[in-house]
């Protein structure tokens, strides 16, 4: 939910119990105003008759009060309401009476004056009508203000926002806008700490990939053509030509397990990140045709099934996934075995003859996992690795039968 | 043919430099970006072999440089990073050829002689030992006077011995110059050892004498008798 939204709905319950208190408010303050009003008038009438007695020794006359009553004599005047039925519409409607008693020529004389109420439905009535007038100006201005505000008062978040939607790890840091906001300040110089930690771990790790591929290659390179030199002097003693195989061969295997590790912590420093949509039935159609000698070699019987398959990764990494993954069904597979690869706008299964294999399959996807002759295996573990990065799911099963098959599921966007 | 080295290696590039002469280039050396953007600047090469991490710059400035002043220069970079970013790298620089961290002896001279060719337009494109001759353009090979049929691995293969006569080529390397980084392929089939053999009985299926003669253990070996 947005930002604003939620402020509308929270301003809104709140506006709640401002209704109803704010109703019974007002429903007393106008029955209290009325009462007010009618006993000050009443009071006044009462003052008038009273001075009109003295001054001209009369009974006020009959049509001017309620009601007269003869030898009833109150202490004091008071008020009282009370139900009269009116004809008319024959409802009871509600009256405020004033009576006080008067002394004219040595006998009491108790007077009634009346005066209309409002009803208290009639009051209800207004106070709704008020309240649903009053609340509809408060939402409509609060709407407005909270817009107002909001629009304001968070424009550097939105903006230190949108700055961090198009950050790219490795390219120049987003400057944040300045703000007045103590916490948004606070907010903008701890991520651009945060981000400068996280580029110059970034550029480190980037560096001593570097740094360690470009010293350890350059040494292997010497031990290689110095053996290779050897090799090549060699007056053909068997075992001294034992021995310089060793060291070339360890040497070959020590560079490519290398150059397999430093592109594992490649991918894993996200340094291949230039996405775009890939058609995997390119890449995957060149794969089998470089792995197409191998296979016919070996009398590998190739069924492939493939659908249009349109992936969003990298390049590079979407050719080095197939590659790796066919490049193992080829090297582990047996002398007439099968291979079967099938694409599909989803998924990539490739299912291959295999010798049998105990305990998890899945740990053939791990680093340096052990196979047979003690052949150690990066390679599954890079597509293991380039398909965590996307978010593929990946699963490796042997059946009963020793056919190996890895299933990729592409994350569906 | 002059060949400028820039590797500030001194190990190595001693050793590349002994194998280049021994095949009878004429090379200059430089260990620095320095000296090489001297040279570069004053004298014409044939070819340029850099490599990129150099002490004092990049080798990457080397050859805008070399580009600017004689773009007929061929141009191979070493490289310590992986096949991925030189592929990148590679075809953004204008580079002919590059080459990766640790690498044979004999695919560095396969690689400058294929350079040599495809530069030298007027020049010859077939090679040839003993009675067999490969066209590098047409992809044709005579045994004696008979054409023989080759697959690209068998004609790789074949071209990549006839690049580095009597020179011993380990099965590794083979299979780094067929499959490049897949050539760990080879471990678990002898792969090189089919394509051998699938070679060996073409040639001599045309009447001409197996050239390829088997170093025990090692690899092999193209040789006359």
């Amino acid at each position: 939910m947005k930002l604003i939204y939620r402020t509308y709905t929270l301003t809104a319950i709140w506006l709640l119990p401002v209704m109803i208190i704010g109703s019974i408010f007002c429903f007393y303050m106008i029955e209290y105003i009325a009462y007010e009003e009618t006993d000050e008038f009443l009071t006044y009438e009462m003052e008038r008759l009273v001075n009109y007695h003295k001054e001209f020794k009369h009974l006020p006359e009959y049509h001017k009060v309620a009601d007269i009553l003869p030898d009833v004599k109150y202490d004091h005047f008071y008020f009282k309401d009370t139900l009269l039925l009116e004809p008319g519409d024959n409802e009871l409607v509600p009256y405020r009476e004033l009576r006080f008693t008067i002394d004219h020529k040595g006998r009491d004389f108790s007077i009634v004056l009346r005066h209309l109420l409002l009803g208290r439905d009639d009051v209800a009535q207004g106070t709704l009508l008020i309240i649903i007038g009053l609340m509809l100006l408060v939402a409509l201005f609060l709407v407005i203000m909270v817009n107002q505000i909001t629009g304001q008062i968070w424009k550097p978040f939105y903006h230190t926002l949108d700055n961090l939607k198009k950050f790219k790890i490795g390219e120049a840091l987003p400057v944040f806008q300045k703000t007045e906001i103590e916490e948004f300040g606070t907010l903008n110089a701890t991520l651009q700490t945060l981000l400068k930690k996280i580029t110059s771990d970034y550029h480190h790790n980037k560096e001593f990939n570097e740094n360690a591929s470009h010293e350890l290659q350059t040494h292997l390179a010497i031990i290689r053509a110095n053996t290779e030199k050897l090799l090549n002097r060699s007056t053909g003693e068997v075992e001294a030509m034992g021995e310089l195989k060793k060291i070339y061969a360890a040497s070959t295997r020590l560079s490519q397990v290398q150059k397999s590790l430093l592109l594992l912590s490649k991918i894993t420093n996200k340094e291949y990140s230039n996405n775009q949509d890939v058609k995997l039935q390119e890449p995957l159609n060149l794969a089998l045709d470089f792995f197409s000698e191998a296979i016919n070699i070996r009398e590998i019987e190739l069924k492939k099934h493939l659908e249009p398959c349109m992936v969003n990764m990298d390049a590079g990494l979407a050719e080095i996934l197939v590659n790796n993954l066919l490049k193992n069904a080829v090297k582990h597979n047996l002398q007439k075995g099968y291979i079967w690869v099938k694409l599909t706008a989803s998924s990539l299964i490739i299912e291959n003859s295999g010798l049998p294999f105990q305990g998890d399959p899945n740990s053939l996807l791990e680093r340096f996992a052990k196979g047979e002759n003690g052949n150690i295996g990066i390679g599954l573990a890079i597509v293991k690795q380039i398909c965590e990065l996307y978010n593929f799911s990946i699963s490796y099963e042997v059946s009963e039968q020793d056919s190996h098959k890895i299933t990729i599921l592409f994350a569906t966007t | 043919m002059k060949i400028l080295i820039v590797e500030d290696n001194l190990k190595l590039l001693e050793s590349i430099t002994e194998v280049l002469d021994a095949e009878g280039f004429r090379c200059e050396t430089s260990a620095n970006f320095r000296i090489a953007d001297e040279k570069v600047f004053l004298y014409d090469y044939d070819i340029l072999i850099v490599d990129i991490n150099l002490p004092d710059g990049s080798g990457l400035d080397l050859i805008k440089e070399i580009k600017i002043h004689h773009p007929n220069t061929g141009i191979i970079v070493i490289s310590a990073r992986n096949s991925l970013d030189n592929k990148l790298e590679g075809l953004e620089l204008g580079a002919d050829d590059y080459i990766t961290k640790p690498f044979d002896m004999a695919e560095l001279v396969a690689r400058v002689k294929a350079l040599l060719r495809r530069r030298n337009f007027s020049g010859n494109n077939i090679v040839t030992f003993g009675d067999i001759s490969l066209n590098t353009n047409t992809r044709e090979v005579m045994a004696g006077n008979q054409q023989i049929d080759l697959t690209k691995s068998e004609f790789a293969i074949l071209l990549f011995f006839f690049s580095n006569p009597k020179r011993v080529l380990t099965r590794e390397s083979i299979a780094e110059h067929i499959w490049g980084d897949n050539m760990d392929l080879a471990d678990s089939f002898d792969f090189i050892y089919s394509h051998i053999k699938n070679l060996r009985k073409k040639i001599t299926a045309a009447g001409v004498e197996d050239p390829l003669k088997a170093v025990y253990g090692i690899g092999y070996k193209l040789d006359a008798n």
